[in-house]
């Protein structure tokens, strides 16, 4: 046979050439598949992540709109048919038809009729400062809230109620409900003395309401509430929380010019865009984590949320920079753990985060209302905080913390009657540098500059 | 698969056996992968539309913020930007104003006039936002506190406002903030309430009457709830009279 033996070989070096370029190529391009498919799925994962901390942000805050007006069978309806309600040392309730008979005998409601509230019934319990923490199974959940009651009835007497409640939650058939909660009560205090004004706790202080209507087992934990300093437990520990965490901050990958490259690079985007809005509910859980403990004197803790550097700045006190300078200055409020009868509750509300395009840094403004007491004397306080957060390796710390006072006001009187000055810098624990800005709190007022433009027009806050 | 087609290119007898089975596998790869990616990229489109969510939830709950920081400040000509040329304001019991302009006019007509006022706290503080998005992606809801600390005390209001997304931007669409109690700072809510606001009560005049009339605390009113129970997915039962709750929408 005639084959022209050079080029045949030369033919099937050609042909094996591109047979073993293009299977190598696809053998490439199935690995570079399989590891984007693995990415789809991690993306879906981290989406169904986040949407639980909404989720569990919607469950507790329908929670409050329901029982301030006498929802209270709507608000049971939010558990799981098992679920448990821990009343401060009251005990445990069990089950729906017992926490809605709990609910409604504590607001105030119907146990015949409802849902409403009895003229001159005042049952507004504001549920703020979440902090969630979903397992990594996706499954169950925890939260800590801050509750803030306004409640009383009419001519009769009016309270101020603050308590904080740890949460579990479950999804069941892909619906999150609230497995157990329990509600630590710090205080129901009379309006007129306000909480500075209660006396120590003796002995057995269940309230009238489970000598009426006997839980279902005994509280797990007896404390004492305020004036004695309580911590209720935390869901979360120290250190490294996931809570606080997302996507470690990396440059964007350069990829293939090819059908694969662009989802690739489809992908890098949508998990940048996922970063940035699962950084937003990080950030809100470090905010609510470093509330809670200033509320209990926890300086090394809260000191240990900010960056190597980070910088801590309140009112006109002038600005402290390092982990170790900004406990110090925390410690100007009081003794770590604070001292019997001291308030010290800075609320975390009303925030505005923005993370930065590359999901690295972040700003928040932020706002507190501040209860204080000390040495039987009550404060009310009010201001806005404009924060600065850097991404550590994918846990999120505060690089600045300013808080601009409002106002500070003497409880008795009011911030209107009698306002409060700013304390001026420390000269026992003096700060690392002077305040950033001068200014006057209540009866002056200061506009905060705000970190961002109008979220609408985009326009930069002119001031009008 | 891929290795499999490897491991054939080695006698030059099955050489011939491996370019056909190699270009067979690649071609097979090839077409496989094209279905691959299409569905990747369906994937990732839905999944972007999730994130988009999680992002309007954020950025409705800014714009309602903002507001607030606003108010604080009487910086009612930023305030009326963040509503919707066609947008309506109803606060308290003064009715209904229609337009971005007459929300300039509500502000800065009836509660003074632009910036703060030495003397003069009027925190407007906004609590326990709840958003909900709708499923066409470009309106959404959100329930709200206004807890307010001004110089004459407390106040405590329900926003339930409507937004919409023009271009890309959230923008209030309707806003309405019914009052649940205001006090002044003394003895509080124990007995020094104050009335709820009526057309009449300062200028301006509104456009339109109160959508509805309703009293507040020490009485009772529930504005509806724009979500239904998150649990059991119900929408919301009626107040009971018989519970004190009276029905709304009269």
């Amino acid at each position: 046979m005639a084959f022209p033996s050079k080029a045949v070989s030369l033919a099937l070096t050609v042909l094996l050439g591109l047979a073993l370029c293009s299977s190598g190529f696809a053998k490439d391009d199935a690995a570079r598949l399989a590891a984007l498919k693995a990415r789809v799925k991690a993306i879906a994962e981290e989406i169904s992540y986040v949407e639980s901390i909404t989720k569990v942000q919607r469950l507790g805050r329908a929670f409050g709109y329901y029982t301030d007006k006498g929802f209270f069978g709507e608000a049971a309806d939010l558990f799981t048919d098992d679920g448990t309600f821990q009343w401060g040392v009251d005990g445990v309730y069990k089950g729906k038809a017992r926490i809605r008979e709990l609910l409604t005998r504590h607001g105030g409601g119907s146990l015949t009729d409802g849902p409403g509230l009895p003229f001159g019934r005042l049952n507004l319990r504001m549920q703020l400062q979440p902090m969630v923490t979903v397992a990594a199974d996706g499954n169950s959940a925890h939260a800590r809230w801050r509750e803030w009651g306004l409640l009383g009835q009419y001519k009769k007497e009016a309270l101020w109620g603050d308590a904080v409640i740890e949460d579990d939650y479950v999804k069941e058939s892909g619906v999150w409900k609230i497995a157990a909660r329990r509600y630590y009560q710090n205080f129901e205090a009379p309006y007129q003395g306000g909480w500075a004004a209660l006396k120590p706790v003796t002995g057995n202080w269940q309230t009238a309401v489970a000598k009426e209507f006997p839980p279902d087992a005994p509280a797990p934990k007896q404390y004492q509430p305020f004036p004695t300093v309580f911590v209720p437990p935390y869901h979360y520990g120290d250190g490294t929380l996931r809570a606080i965490q997302s996507r470690p901050p990396a440059d964007a990958p350069k990829r293939a010019d090819d059908a694969l490259g662009k989802l690739e690079a489809l992908a890098d985007a949508k998990e940048l865009q996922l970063a940035r809005t699962h950084s937003v509910r990080a950030l809100e859980n470090l905010q609510a984590m470093y509330g809670y403990y200033i509320d209990k004197g926890q300086w090394k803790k809260a000191a240990a949320l900010f960056s190597r550097n980070g910088t801590y700045e309140f009112g006109q006190s002038g600005v402290y920079i390092g982990n170790a300078h900004v406990e110090r200055a925390l410690s100007l409020m009081g003794p770590p753990g604070l001292v019997e009868g001291q308030l010290n509750n800075y609320v975390m509300v009303q925030p505005i985060i923005h993370v930065s395009a590359d999901n690295r840094t972040a700003k928040a403004r932020w706002r507190s209302d501040v209860q204080l007491a000390r040495d039987g004397k009550g404060r009310w306080g009010g201001g806005v905080y404009e924060n600065e957060y850097v991404n550590d390796k994918g846990t999120w710390k505060f690089s600045k913390l300013h808080y601009y006072v409002t106002f500070w006001g003497d409880y008795e009187q009011g911030w209107a009657a009698k306002p409060i000055a700013m304390d001026p810098p420390s000269t026992a624990i003096p700060p690392d540098q002077p305040p950033t800005l001068v200014y006057q709190s209540f009866p002056k007022l200061q506009v905060v500059p705000y970190h961002y433009a109008n979220p609408v027009t985009n326009k930069p806050n002119a001031g009008e | 698969m891929f290795n499999h087609a490897k491991k054939h290119a080695g006698s030059p007898g099955r050489c011939v056996c491996a370019v056909v089975l190699g270009l067979f596998w690649a071609a097979a790869a090839q077409a496989h992968s094209v279905a691959d990616l299409q569905a990747v990229e369906k994937d990732l489109g839905s999944l972007g539309d999730r994130i988009e969510r999680l992002q309007d939830l954020t950025e409705v709950e800014i714009v309602q913020n903002a507001y607030g920081y606003y108010v604080d400040k009487a910086q009612w000509r930023s305030l009326s930007d963040l509503f919707a040329e066609d947008a309506t304001l109803e606060i308290g019991g003064k009715g209904v104003f229609l337009g971005r302009q007459r929300v300039f006019e509500y502000m800065s007509v009836g509660l003074g006039p632009i910036g703060p006022r030495d003397g003069l706290l009027i925190d407007h503080q906004q609590f326990q936002c709840l958003p909900t998005i709708n499923e066409d992606g470009v309106s959404a809801e959100v329930r709200c506190i206004a807890f307010v600390m001004s110089s004459g005390g407390w106040g405590h209001n329900y926003y339930e406002d409507r937004f919409i997304k023009e271009n890309g931007v959230w923008k209030f669409k309707k806003l309405h903030g019914p009052f649940n109690m205001y006090a002044g700072y003394k003895v509080g809510w124990l007995d020094n309430t104050i009335l709820n606001t009526y057309p009449e009560k300062w200028p301006p005049w509104p456009d339109l009457p109160p959508t509805i009339i309703y009293l507040t605390y020490p009485n009772y009113y529930i504005e509806p709830f724009h979500y239904p129970n998150p649990v059991t997915g119900k929408a919301m039962p009626p107040p009971s009279p018989r519970a004190g709750g009276e029905a709304f929408g009269r």
